[in-house]
């Protein structure tokens, strides 16, 4: 029996590892794209992958309010999280989450251009974090939101229950950094009306790498280098733990 | 596990991730080598498309610039020199030279008055300084995409797979001393 678990723990560190490695793979691969590609000026932008840094310009029709913070923005993601205990364990469940994102123009010293942000990988500091419990109400922009959704932050007997709002938001004139590609903007009549040519940032249908972040790219390869030998370092030594008890107990 | 197995086992995973690190570097020197083509191609659309605008540019501003005959004369040269250029450095010279007397011309324009109420003139500086600047973007991603390549071909440990692969510096888009010295007679 001790040695069916040394194997099956063995075998599971083993592919743990593997799995580790081409996760690390991954980031590598991005780490290097983004080292690689120099920014492009926005109004010398050719058609194809390009990488671009700006300050974002709303399209003042298309901008939305976030649902717990009330600001006007471009985008915005948020979760509501509930704390449940069964027994000896507890954890956070997701009860609610969502994302809306809309058009907007990204401008640098030199031009701006359209930006669709749909099928983007978003990644933006957490603009807002609120947690109520017992004795503790969640701000009235919350408890608004939860009003309009069917969501309550109190439970029997009228208590607080133990949640966690999370909120995520690009809002006008904050800076961005886009790798995205190049391509037809198929939305003309809009970008004629606001003075920008043809061109629209979009997912590409051959590129797979569309992302918007609002690090700049210093900062995005740094943590990516991070996330690259930490998962490298990691999934090596799973590899050869694994390994070792696996072949070890044979 | 004896001891002949942890050796087998080592050797194993040093040649694993040894082919992925070779093969990540290949694909990653192809990449680069793809992004200097392109940002040259990028380049060329514009040259040519501003050459296509100087005959333009030219026969409208011949009849009111008689004292700027060896400028206009010189933009011509260069004009056919760009697009006949075989080498990098001299169709930087080249380009150099009409960035030089685009400047002259569009300045001297300032003391025509007639030159400078004529419709179709102002069109065409508007067009011409527009690839003018696009084009100071583009070699200078241009630049950016070579100078990422260099600097990757001699770096550990992209270098050994660089040096088996055969790849050797690529050029800035910049003019020669001796391909300047020569834009420097004609003009």
């Amino acid at each position: 029996m001790l040695l069916q678990n040394g194997l099956v723990v063995g075998l599971f560190m083993f592919l743990i590892g593997i799995a580790l490695f081409a996760v690390g793979l991954y980031f590598y691969k991005k780490k290097q794209l983004i080292a690689d590609t120099p920014t492009s000026k926005i109004r010398s932008i050719a058609m194809g992958l390009v990488e671009i840094f700006g300050q974002v310009i709303p399209i003042k029709e298309r901008l939305f309010k976030s649902p717990f913070t009330d600001k006007e923005c471009v985008y915005y993601q948020f979760t509501i999280e509930e704390y449940r205990s069964s027994g000896k364990n507890s954890h956070w469940v997701t009860i609610k989450k969502g994302e809306q994102r809309c058009l907007f123009y990204l401008k640098d010293d030199t031009g701006m251009v359209l930006i669709d942000p749909t099928g983007a990988k978003i990644e933006a500091r957490r603009d807002f974090e609120y947690q109520s419990s017992l004795g503790k109400d969640p701000p009235e922009q919350v408890i608004r939101f939860l009003a309009a959704n069917n969501l309550a932050h109190e439970g029997f007997l009228g208590l607080n229950k133990t949640m966690r709002y999370r909120e995520t938001i690009i809002v006008p004139d904050e800076n961005l950094y886009i790798m995205g590609t190049a391509g037809e903007n198929p939305l003309k009549i809009e970008a004629t009306e606001n003075h920008v040519d043809s061109i629209m940032i979009q997912k590409g249908k051959y590129e797979k790498q569309y992302y918007i972040s609002d690090k700049s790219e210093k900062q995005i390869l740094k943590n990516l280098a991070i996330l690259t030998y930490g998962m490298w370092g990691f999934g090596i030594a799973l590899i050869i733990v694994g390994a070792i008890l696996f072949f070890g107990l044979i | 596990m004896e001891l002949w197995g942890i050796i087998f086992l080592i050797i194993g995973l040093l040649f694993f991730t040894l082919s992925i690190a070779l093969l990540l570097i290949y694909n990653g020197l192809v990449r680069l080598k793809n992004n200097i083509k392109k940002s040259w191609a990028n380049i060329d659309v514009l040259l040519k498309q501003r050459s296509d605008e100087l005959p333009n540019l030219i026969a409208s501003v011949k009849g009111y610039m008689e004292h700027e005959r060896a400028t206009l004369e010189a933009l011509t040269k260069a004009r056919t020199d760009v697009l006949q250029a075989t080498t990098l450095s001299k169709k930087a010279a080249s380009d150099m030279l009409i960035t030089e007397s685009l400047k002259t011309i569009f300045a001297v324009a300032e003391n025509y008055p007639n030159l400078k109420a004529n419709e179709n003139f102002l069109k065409l500086q508007n067009r011409i300084t527009a690839l003018e600047n696009e084009l100071a973007d583009r070699r200078e991603f241009y630049n950016d995409s070579v100078n990422i390549y260099n600097i990757r071909i001699h770096s550990l440990p992209d270098m050994i797979v660089a040096r088996m692969m055969k790849c050797i510096d690529e050029q800035l888009f910049k003019a020669s001393d001796e391909d300047k010295a020569v834009v420097r007679v004609k003009m």
